[in-house]
């Protein structure tokens, strides 16, 4: 009885979410057999679109270089993630729920407007380089602050790391002091506590907040665009221009199936690898 | 108080102490959870530290494994001072309460923790771990996951981890207080077995009396910060030098009066009850306030008894019946046999052997209790 109330319940979100996520996307999949003839699309199913897409070495040089950007920024947002997860958990007391909020406030101020907060900063009139030069630091403004992967991975950084903070809070949250306790009583000084116990401890925080750092970055448009210069060519820029000026399609939804066919064998992995973790799933 | 000192006979040591804690003392903000404690710890003995929770023990129990700093005072572990030295550097391990086994290991791994410090190699770590875990007859359980174990077994998995490391002293913060009456009464004959065949010394921190007794070669009882009384069981027992002491172990009535006499051997004290000539706790002078403690197995029902009493209560514990008595506006308990339980509101008389029972301080002498 219940069981059947739920199932009437839950229908409609059920047919919103088919209709509007899995539809658009099966539709992108039909197109990616397609291909262009001049201005028209030839149905006429292929393996083409895939076949040049493993045939071009400057599709999966923007390929592996989306995913290279994704584990660099999701290895960095880590390291700074730890210690501010573990300061929240454990230390920030009455102080929690402020600097939580406190940290997902740049969330709510827009992509743009944090892009250009950067220009500002990192650009060659920019906060940094004039604060360089007046501090005696250096002559001329350094070129290579804004429109540079360096720019581009600090404001990736930047933008979501209150993602991978949140995913090692909750993990630090139901890490017990109990375990850190008996691991120095057995004789574990610090660094060997974190490598045998808050490490593995906190592991499935860690896959969950590098999954949604990864899966973000990696379908980032904006930043790179606006503070890469030369070098802010992406695999989504690629997909933008293919289904716009280039008019194809085909190709376009050919390499966004490639992407999502990547990023879901790597969920599928990280799910794994929470399940096999003691936290979560039973034995 | 008696001297300070803890034995297999519960005598003084003669040696030098495994530890010894002077003056120590701990502080959270304002509040004083530990005042000025003084014991010491010999080699080769079990022994609790006996009280109600917020009375300090676990304070101290922490303080002595490097959880927790010392405020004040000194902790000594072979006659060097510890206070320093940190929790993974000191040969002392703990089972801790919540066992915290950790759940990503085996229960070998678990076993194994410590012994990757020892600079053994994996195979003596194995063994080892396999060892401690054949002490506690756990060894079926080898791969496990700790919450594949019930709360008994965790126990036993937990107590192999902390002596897998071999440590000078073993620390037990209420490690049977999660399992229930008839596991417990099992692992208290165990854990006394265990600390025989180890020859380690055992620091147990408890609120159950009952358990104190069944484990201990030393007591020490504490109350706010500081201790009541310490010494062998027995001691603990029969010759409590507080009323809180006589009250908490066995529930003793503890009837409040007046030295009036000091003959050698014996006390003579003034109460409501009248006057009774019994032993005492030393150094009580004439004059000066004390408690007269009667314990219900002391007590008897007697037509030629000296108080003179009225049943409010009686309660059936199986082996004898509990009887409450109220006389001269003080609630006296006596354990009577089952053929001999008067009717609620019966008048009683009651009399009790005056060199059995034994007078008590109001209150503990000095707040640092006694120099070790």
């Amino acid at each position: 009885m219940s069981l059947r109330v739920g199932t009437l319940l839950a229908a409609p979100v059920t047919a919103f979410l088919l209709a509007l996520c899995v539809a658009p996307l099966l539709i992108l999949f039909a197109y990616s057999f397609f291909r262009v003839d001049f201005v028209a699309i030839s149905y006429d199913p292929s393996f083409a679109n895939y076949a040049k897409i493993a045939g071009s070495a400057t599709y999966r040089g923007l390929i592996l270089k989306a995913f290279g950007s994704g584990a660099l920024v999701v290895a960095i947002t880590a390291v700074i993630g730890y210690p501010v997860a573990w300061f929240l958990a454990k230390r920030a007391g009455a102080m929690k729920s402020a600097l939580l909020t406190l940290l997902l406030v740049p969330l709510y101020s827009g992509d743009l407007v944090r892009v250009f907060a950067w220009r500002v900063l990192l650009g060659a009139e920019g906060v940094i380089n004039r604060s360089l030069i007046w501090a005696g630091v250096t002559d001329a403004p350094i070129q290579g602050l804004l429109f540079s992967p360096l720019a581009t991975h600090i404001a990736l950084t930047y933008n979501y790391l209150p993602f991978m903070v949140i995913g090692l809070w909750l993990a630090f949250e139901s890490l017990d002091d109990a375990w850190l306790e008996a691991a120095a009583d057995l004789g574990a000084r610090s660094p060997s506590r974190f490598a045998r116990v808050t490490l593995p401890l906190t592991f499935p925080g860690l896959v969950a907040g590098g999954l949604m750092v990864f899966v973000m970055v990696v379908g980032d448009y904006l930043t790179p665009q606006l503070l890469g210069g030369a070098s802010g060519i992406t695999v989504i820029s690629a997909i933008n221009d293919l289904f716009g000026t280039a008019f194809d399609w085909p190709l376009g939804s050919a390499i966004a199936w490639t992407m999502l066919a990547i990023l879901m064998a790597f969920f599928a992995v990280g799910a794994m690898l929470i399940r096999r973790s003691s936290l979560v799933g039973g034995s | 108080m008696t001297e300070a000192g803890s034995g297999p006979t519960g005598g003084q040591g003669q040696t030098m102490p495994l530890l010894r804690a002077r003056a120590l003392c701990k502080t959270y903000g304002t509040v004083q959870a530990v005042r000025g404690v003084n014991f010491r710890l010999d080699e080769n003995s079990y022994v609790t530290l006996l009280g109600p929770s917020g009375c300090g023990k676990t304070s101290i129990l922490r303080m002595i494994g490097g959880f927790e700093e010392v405020s004040e005072g000194m902790l000594e572990l072979d006659g060097k001072k510890i206070n320093d030295v940190s929790a993974s550097a000191r040969p002392i391990n703990t089972v801790f309460q919540s066992y915290a086994l950790f759940p990503h290991l085996s229960v070998l791994e678990n076993v194994g923790f410590g012994l990757r410090y020892k600079g053994l190699s994996r195979k003596e770590e194995r063994e080892k771990a396999r060892a401690a875990l054949e002490t506690v007859q756990m060894t079926a359980m080898a791969d496990r996951r700790p919450r594949q174990l019930s709360g008994g077994q965790q126990q036993r998995v937990a107590l192999a981890r902390a002596i897998a490391n071999e440590p000078r002293l073993l620390l037990l913060d209420e490690p049977l207080s999660a399992l229930d009456r008839r596991m417990r009464k099992d692992m208290q004959i165990e854990l006394k077995d265990l600390q025989r065949r180890l020859k380690m010394t055992f620091l147990h921190v408890t609120h159950d009396q009952e358990e104190a007794f069944a484990l201990s070669d030393w007591i020490i009882v504490m109350r706010d910060g500081i201790i009541e009384q310490q010494g062998a069981p027995d001691t603990i027992y029969r010759r409590p030098e507080t009323a809180y002491v006589a009250d908490f172990i066995g529930g003793a009535a503890c009837v409040p009066g007046k030295i009036t006499d000091t003959a050698i051997g014996a006390y003579e004290i003034e109460t409501p009850l009248g006057q009774f000539a019994t032993p005492g706790v030393r150094g009580l002078k004439a004059g000066s306030p004390a408690v007269l403690c009667l314990r219900p197995e002391q007590l008897f029902l007697d037509p030629q008894g000296r108080i003179s009493a009225r049943v409010t209560h009686a309660v059936y514990r199986g082996a004898e019946w509990l009887v409450e008595a109220e006389a001269a506006g003080i609630t006296l308990a006596l354990t009577v046999g089952h053929d001999d339980v008067p009717e609620i509101g019966a008048e009683i008389r009651i009399g009790f052997d005056p060199a059995q029972v034994w007078i008590a301080r109001t209150e503990a002498e000095q707040a640092t209790g006694a120099k070790p």
